[in-house]
């Protein structure tokens, strides 16, 4: 069964460690990357899985504020980060906006697309987390690491 | 992002501190760029020793600002970019169209 949907840990079974909601401003995204960052140095995360983490919920984010919300700051972006007791994370960003086709995202590698100024967030998160789900038409983000 | 711009031998070094990511960093930075090539200097070198973090919108900058100085037959080349800020680019597939050096002066000096 592809990562892409094989669902995760029961939602039930989850703790959550973060809610954090930010207007749809590219200088408010920091704050969150740096919470969940220093939560996961709490729970003594290894230093290269809070990398990758905080650089995909980065990414998240961003896509968020730019393509879920226009760059409205009157729009708030929610993010939420929980575990499992297996120590398994999922952070969960979610917009007010109209989603978008994941699916439909051109392959940034390709050589044409290689100096492209943008295009790069979901794929970066996709190899950065285990699990990637979109949910609600794709204004919903659930990455998962293990 | 603390940005700090110096020019030896002809080639503008810019020395970063702190994330390079969307929005002030990444703004600051093209702006830093765009006055260096608009006054003519497209060889550049961007010391990233102290960039903990690049996202894709640093990404997508150092190579639209790699091919537009190329164009104009200079280059931007990197110092000392973190294992994190190697693994990203690796990660996207764009490691191997910069070059990359140990230290401002190795960098500055492929320029000649």
């Amino acid at each position: 069964m592809s990562a892409e949907f094989s669902g995760g840990p029961e939602n039930s079974a989850l703790s959550e460690l973060l809610d954090r909601s930010i207007p749809a401003d590219a200088e408010a995204i920091a704050t969150v990357v740096d919470a969940i960052s220093e939560t996961l140095a709490r729970l003594e995360v290894p230093e290269q899985k809070r990398f990758e983490v905080a650089l995909a919920v980065q990414e998240a984010l961003a896509n968020a504020v730019v393509h879920g919300c226009g760059n409205d700051r009157s729009k708030q972006i929610r993010c939420r980060l929980k575990s499992d007791p297996q120590g398994r994370i999922v952070i969960i960003v979610t917009d007010p906006g109209p989603g978008f086709s994941p699916d439909l995202q051109s392959d940034p590698k390709r050589g044409e697309n290689l100096y492209a100024d943008h295009g790069r967030g979901v794929y970066l998160i996709r190899q950065l987390m285990d699990e990637v789900q979109f949910e609600r038409s794709g204004s919903e983000i659930r990455m998962w690491k293990y | 992002m603390d940005i700090n711009v110096r020019k030896r031998s002809q080639v503008q070094v810019v020395q970063l501190r702190g994330p390079l990511r969307m929005g002030p960093a990444v703004d600051g930075l093209r702006q830093t760029i765009q006055e260096a090539v608009g006054g003519g200097d497209t060889r550049i070198v961007l010391n990233l020793a102290e960039v903990p973090m690049i996202d894709s919108s640093g990404i997508g900058l150092l190579v639209r600002f790699l091919a537009s100085t190329k164009q104009l037959g200079g280059n931007i080349k990197l110092v000392q970019p973190n294992k994190f800020a190697v693994q990203t680019l690796r990660l996207v597939g764009v490691l191997n169209l910069f070059e990359i050096f140990d230290d401002d002066d190795a960098a500055v000096d492929s320029f000649a």
